[in-house]
């Protein structure tokens, strides 16, 4: 199986380009790592963010679900990259995102 | 996972012209990890799409590709393998290029159990000429030939490629591209035609007068009009009515292979092997 | 030329001719007149390791010799006019994709079911135009039992030197007519094979549409380390779909002029007692089985002191138009026979400027006798 590398030190990384703000990625991430935010310049006005790397578990549904070839995840193996474990913080997150269109709630946990 | 499609696409062509959220890409990418377990070599592998959104496939992918007229991949393909029986021939068709226009060129494909690996992405809709009828649209769904609610009744794709002959016969969703790519492995891996039902969304155009607006409302769909066959089977008839069974449905690897049995009749000319009878085969009706 | 005589029927020597120009695909489906072309080669073909198919209708006969003519095979299919008109289709794709491939079509009464076992010209008009779109079709009728042979050999020839499906047109008379054929030695015929052109280079330079606007493209065969993109959309250098001005523009342009400025080498016919014609003798335009009565009917004329001559077009399309033209001008007494109502005659009345040529057109499946044109003759000049 050939595997890109990974940026330095990165769980996960987005190719804007691609990505065509289809919300999937986002619904299908157990750890709230991603969101959607306002884009005015892309198509549909939005576009993918990362915003919390460091909960990624590397479950890697995120990639698998991408039609876009615009999302990837690190390789347990071949990149030295620490994944998270999945905490109830996140799940909550990951609840909130969904519950808001994809978009992470304005004051969300402050 | 980081997995390196870049190898096996056709960079200049991206990004691919499907609309945000559509299945196609999913299944693109499942195909392409299928392919690079199988370890065959790009000069190798063939992809014959037909017409439609799941046409496009052909020309995103670094093999050598045919993109042909609508419902004919199946003989565009029979004639590519045929020719060049040791090498990897895919189709990529849509419902109604499968089933509709194209039925006929299916059936004969799974009758004759060439090896060719066919993947029908089933959007359950015409979706690149916006919304027209397909042999698998729901009844009652709206569609634009239909606007008063379609009455045409469908059919079940993977039961007709059974009845046809297909020796492999599986049904896979993109809910789960992983589980979809170990099937299109165990196809590619069996010796015979190989039929893939593989249900995909089209909210812009089936979803979007359909109550399945957004990629996922049409995705949770799928997810309830779908079990594995193991669940099926422990359904009442009432409750199979409005479900398909997911995995592997059929697997014959005793079915003898076209290419295989042409190769006797060109034994039988060159004085290799006495004349094909009936006493060469099993089934004499 | 050497000769060697073969005693066959016209649909087994276009087998046979097909097999020796080294096809080594077969797709149809059974169609009378033609289908003992597909029982012919069906033995042929897998004795020296091609393959012959018959497949579950006319579409797919023709999509499997596309197929197999991408993959880089010399391929043939047969069929009749029923099943022309279900390949139109794909024959477009093969003319957009530029697939050379052979069709021949042993031309039966039409239209529709018309009179399957009898005999017609009444595809010509088709094989100009089978498919929608702009394109130029390269279409050669056989003459006598021997051009069963001979045409289909030039036609594998040239489907590879223009990368497009040629077809040739037989007729039932032709297909079923059993005799002798003097035809050209196997080793003639080998020796004359052209196949297609090939790209040497790297993969990397490679772009098989891309070419001089009077060029054929240069498709390698498939599996060889050069991919590249099949479609029927208009599409750029390298294969792939496109809509940009001036691509799709040069393109179709190019498909046109391919044939059309290269028609030299495209135009064959057969001037039969034209030398000793003036302005007052007759001139007979036939072409196919009917050239064979026309000839007899010559010979019977000229016993009876008319001078006549017939101009057979052997390459139907592109027309000959100036060759038409060089004997339209001179003789004035000029007579179209066909088994159609005017079909190639409306092309002769185009490349001649004369709307005065006498006909003689038989339409009810039989063939026309020497004795009919020599009466036509003698009733109208």
């Amino acid at each position: 199986m050939s595997l890109m590398k990974a940026p330095e030190n990165t769980q996960v990384w987005v190719n804007t380009s691609r990505c065509k703000a289809c919300d999937i990625c986002v619904s299908v991430c157990p750890a709230g790592v991603l969101s959607m935010k306002a884009e005015p310049t892309s198509t549909l006005g939005a576009m993918i963010e990362i915003i919390a790397i460091d909960s990624c578990i590397g479950c890697n549904d995120c990639e698998l679900n991408c039609p876009d070839f615009a999302i990837y995840v690190a390789d347990k193996k071949a990149d030295n990259v620490k994944f998270a474990k999945l905490t109830d913080e996140a799940k909550a997150r990951a609840a909130a995102i969904v519950e808001n269109n994809y978009r992470l709630p304005e004051n969300y946990g402050k | 996972m980081a997995f390196n499609y870049d190898k096996y696409l056709r960079l200049e062509k991206m990004p691919t012209l499907w609309c945000w959220g559509c299945g196609d890409g999913v299944i693109l990418k499942a195909t392409i990890r299928a392919i690079d377990k199988m370890g065959w070599k790009q000069d190798d592998v063939c992809v014959v799409s037909g017409i439609g959104c799941s046409g496009r496939f052909s020309s995103y992918v670094d093999f050598n590709t045919v993109h042909t007229t609508h419902g004919r991949t199946v003989a565009y393909a029979t004639g590519i393998k045929l020719a060049n029986p040791d090498k990897h021939v895919i189709c990529v068709a849509g419902d109604g290029d499968a089933l509709a226009i194209g039925g006929n060129h299916t059936i004969h494909g799974c009758r004759r159990n060439i090896d060719i690996n066919f993947i029908m992405i089933n959007n359950f809709i015409y979706g690149l000429t916006n919304s027209q009828t397909s042999p698998t649209t729901p009844q009652g769904m709206w569609t634009v030939s239909q606007k008063a609610g379609n009455i045409d009744p469908t059919f079940d794709a993977c039961k007709l490629a059974i009845a046809a002959g297909a020796s492999f016969v599986g049904r896979e969703t993109m809910l789960d591209p992983k589980k979809l790519e170990r099937l299109l492995v165990k196809g590619f891996e069996h010796k015979g035609f190989s039929f893939f039902d593989v249900m995909s969304n089209c909210h812009i155009n089936l979803g979007r007068k359909n109550k399945m607006q957004s990629a996922m409302e049409n995705l949770d769909w799928i997810d309830s009009i779908t079990t594995p066959l193991s669940k099926y089977e422990k359904l009442t008839p009432e409750e199979q009515l409005n479900m398909f069974p997911t995995g592997v449905l059929k697997q014959d690897t005793e079915a003898r292979e076209y290419c295989d049995m042409y190769q006797e009749i060109k034994d039988v000319h060159q004085g290799k092997r006495k004349v094909i009878t009936q006493d060469d085969f099993e089934k004499k009706i | 030329m050497a000769i060697r005589e073969i005693i066959s029927t016209g649909n087994n020597l276009s087998a046979i001719a097909a097999v020796d120009a080294g096809c080594e695909f077969f797709g149809g489906y059974p169609l009378t007149p033609s289908s003992e072309v597909m029982h012919t080669i069906s033995d042929l073909l897998p004795k020296v390791g091609g393959v012959a198919i018959q497949m579950e209708d006319e579409i797919a006969g023709i999509c499997c010799v596309i197929g197999a003519a991408m993959s880089g095979k010399r391929a043939l299919t047969a069929t009749s006019g029923p099943g022309m008109s279900l390949k139109a289709e794909n024959l477009g794709l093969a003319q957009m994709a530029e697939t050379p491939l052979v069709c021949v079509n042993v031309m039966r009464g039409g239209p529709s079911t018309g009179l399957p076992t009898r005999v017609s010209q009444g595809d010509v008009l088709q094989a100009k135009n089978p498919s929608h779109g702009d394109y130029k079709s390269i279409t050669l009728c056989a003459g006598s039992l021997a051009e069963c042979y001979t045409e289909v050999v030039r036609a594998f020839n040239l489907a590879d030197r223009f990368m497009q499906p040629v077809i040739v047109l037989t007729d039932e008379t032709l297909g079923h007519m059993h005799g002798k054929a003097e035809l050209p030695t196997l080793e003639e015929v080998k020796a004359g094979i052209v196949p297609r052109k090939k790209f040497e280079g790297v993969p990397e330079e490679y772009f098989p549409y891309e070419c001089e606007g009077d060029q054929p493209a240069v498709l390698n065969p498939m599996f060889e380390g050069y991919r590249y993109h099949f479609t029927g959309l208009h599409h750029d250098k390298n294969g792939f779909p496109t809509e940009e001005i001036n691509t799709c523009r040069d393109l179709i342009q190019r498909l046109e002029d391919k044939v059309e400025l290269h028609r030299d080498e495209l135009e064959l016919n057969e001037e039969f007692m034209c030398d000793d014609l003036g302005e007052n003798d007759v001139l007979i335009i036939a072409y196919g089985s009917v050239s064979l009565a026309a000839k007899e009917a010559i010979r019977h004329l000229r016993k009876d002191g008319i001078k006549a001559g017939l101009f057979r077009p052997i390459t139907l399309w592109p027309s000959p138009a100036e060759r038409i033209k060089h004997f339209t001008d001179k003789i004035k007494n000029v007579l179209c026979v066909e088994l159609n109502i005017k079909q190639y005659t409306a092309e002769i009345e185009r490349v001649s400027s004369r709307l005065d040529l006498e006909g003689l057109y038989k339409v009810n499946g039989r063939a026309i006798s020497p004795h009919e044109i020599v009466a036509k003759v003698k009733e109208v000049f």
